[in-house]
């Protein structure tokens, strides 16, 4: 079976991210807990006359699926319900077949951190 | 067949305003507002530039607010009505910059016609209220010349003139969240002043280049002229040993650095224009700060051991010199929450000693409707390093700890948030609603007006007060 991962609206205000971390590679088996993205969202879409509104978040997904494909590099701009990523429940499995559902994910705020691609780039 | 009321109008004129030795002398008048506006009591409706212009033979001596190169007064209705604008109060151009009139208490600058239920304030209506801002410049050559105090300022105030007896001076030392309730987001103060009428003068003081966290403001504090000559002497030698020249940007981040490293606003005084004359008000009797400033490291000088740190934002205004400067001179330092308890002690205890006044400090929102963590195990400890509400948690927790150790008030943004919603209200955790500042200047209203008790749990009391008086 193959599931998705489309940007989510994390913040209702939100109409983009970027892609600050990318923590695993294709090919990878993934368990619960293991971290995918840290994402940056910015509520006034880089209009920086003022305090920039940025929150950092962190995807973890929450099953267990094979990485098979990334969408999106560290420092991607994505717009909301953009596809980051395709997996699949088996390790070898056709990826021509829609995805019949998104992946589990869980959403956390994080803290800004020296690993965050904008801290390196901006 | 319909009675319609009479309409009563009544003039708005300037009222007294008194510096000894001074004429007051005023520009034309800015309406904020159109002919024929519907004003509530208290509206800020206009305002104009004013400034002080020796007597005869008295052209000696330094100038009261010399320092303060934007000076205007803003004009509120005293009660509500429609308003009725003069002609002939503003001749345009540079004409209505210009203080060329002389401050007169009998000026008309308008009329208002009185709502029905207002006509029993009549004996008290016919006087516009003065809301006084300056401005301190953070360079002379910041002089925009529009709008209502405009220019990039060091600091900046405002106070109504008709309370200054028992004026009560708020000094804002915090980043966004606090700079929201003080400085507003419309027009700078108004928002606070038109929720008051009480005997305030609000004083703000940017976040930039320096963030008001608790080390740098202690060392504000304490700094002597040997420090900060020495602070200047390796600032200059920084940028002129540079291996990238200086560039425009280097040397005016610098000099707004040192502007700030200089300058300790818990001690500065200040000189307020009334209807009775000049006064000078000592330093602040409180001062409001943000735990959302206290980060979790700050830049140390390698040589010199003082402390800096800036928003990333602002960092990007500074050029290449000083950058590799901030590199090469400083180290990063991490504060544990201990290490951040202690540095707020200090500072409590050093404003304490030096002014006497109180301390509020507004807390973290330490949950997001964002979130959806179902087990803490992916996230790497300690926690409060990794996941922002955590951190806020702990934050929060701490300051009910340090309130064990000395006095100060805690403004409660946590309940006020929960309350009121995070993601509609708070969306990234540190910029507000409009509603949620209202709530938040109510609880700041409280404690400096002693209706609240200047205790750490007072914040939670009064929201459960208005949430009670609201449902």
């Amino acid at each position: 079976m193959l599931c998705d991962l489309h940007l989510p609206k994390i913040n209702p205000n939100m109409t983009s991210a970027i892609v600050e971390c990318v923590y695993a590679d294709p090919g990878t088996l993934l368990k619960a807990g293991d971290k995918l993205f840290d994402l940056s969202v910015d509520l006034s879409s880089g209009y920086s006359q003022y305090c920039p509104p940025i929150s950092y978040f962190r995807v973890v997904v929450r099953e267990r699926v094979w990485l098979q494909k990334l969408f999106v590099k560290a420092g991607d701009s994505c717009d909301v319900g953009e596809i980051l990523a395709l997996f699949s429940s088996e390790q070898a499995e056709p990826l021509d077949a829609a995805p019949a559902r998104p992946i589990r994910v869980a959403n956390a705020g994080i803290a800004h951190h020296q690993g965050l691609w904008s801290a390196n780039h901006q | 067949m319909t009675t319609i009321p009479s309409m009563t109008t009544i003039p708005l004129t300037l009222g007294p305003l008194i510096a000894e030795g001074f004429v007051i002398k005023r520009s034309g008048v800015y309406w904020l507002c159109e002919d024929g506006h519907h004003c509530r009591p208290n509206e800020v409706v206009a305002y104009c530039n004013i400034g002080l212009e020796r007597l005869a033979r008295q052209r000696s001596g330094v100038l009261p607010m010399a320092d303060e190169q934007e000076l205007q007064v803003a004009f509120a209705t005293p009660c509500a009505g429609y308003l009725r604008i003069d002609a002939g109060k503003s001749p345009g151009g540079y004409l209505n910059a210009y203080g060329l009139h002389t401050w007169q208490t009998d000026d008309v600058l308008a009329h208002l016609e009185l709502d029905p239920d207002q006509t029993s304030l009549i004996a008290n209506a016919g006087r516009l209220a003065l809301l006084f801002v300056a401005g301190r410049r953070m360079s002379g050559l910041a002089d925009v010349d529009i709008g209502f105090l405009p220019g990039w300022h060091s600091r900046s105030r405002a106070w109504w003139s008709d309370q200054s007896n028992s004026l009560m001076t708020l000094l804002c030392l915090g980043i966004c969240d606090a700079a929201g309730l003080i400085r507003g987001n419309r027009v700078p103060f108004i928002e606070f002043f038109e929720g008051s009428t009480g005997s305030t003068q609000l004083v703000y003081i940017p976040d930039h280049p320096l963030v008001p966290c608790a080390p740098i403001l202690l060392e504000q504090l304490l700094r002597t002229n040997a420090d900060k000559q020495a602070i200047a002497a390796d600032i200059a030698a920084g940028l002129a040993g540079s291996r990238t020249p200086a560039s425009a940007d280097d040397w005016l981040f610098a000099g707004a650095l040192l502007s700030s490293l200089e300058h300790s606003p818990i001690v500065d005084s200040y000189d307020i224009l009334t209807p009775m004359g000049l006064q000078r008000q000592g330093p602040a009797d409180a001062v409001l700060l943000s735990l959302s400033a206290e980060t979790q490291s700050v830049l140390r000088h390698k040589k010199l051991g003082y402390s800096l740190q800036m928003l990333r934002h602002r960092q990007a205004a500074a050029g290449p010199a000083v950058r590799a400067w901030l590199t090469s001179a400083f180290e990063p330092v991490k504060r544990t929450i201990d290490d951040i308890r202690h540095d707020y002690r200090r500072l409590i205890e050093a404003v304490a000693s030096k002014t006497g006044a109180r301390v509020m400090i507004l807390n973290r929102m330490s949950s997001s409707g964002f979130e959806d963590i179902l087990s803490y195990a992916p996230f790497d400890a300690p926690l409060r390093e990794t996941l922002e509400n955590i951190a806020a948690k702990e934050m929060n927790l701490m300051l009910h700890d340090l309130a064990d150790e000395c006095e100060f008030s805690i403004i409660d943004v946590d309940s006020i948030a929960a309350y009121l919603g995070g993601a509609e209200h708070l969306p990234d955790g540190i910029h507000h609603s409009g509603a949620m500042q209202a709530m938040l200047r109510a609880q700041i209203f409280d404690i400096i007006r002693g209706s609240a008790p200047p205790s750490p749990q007072s914040g939670n009391f009064e929201l459960n007060r208005k949430i009670s008086h609201s449902v």
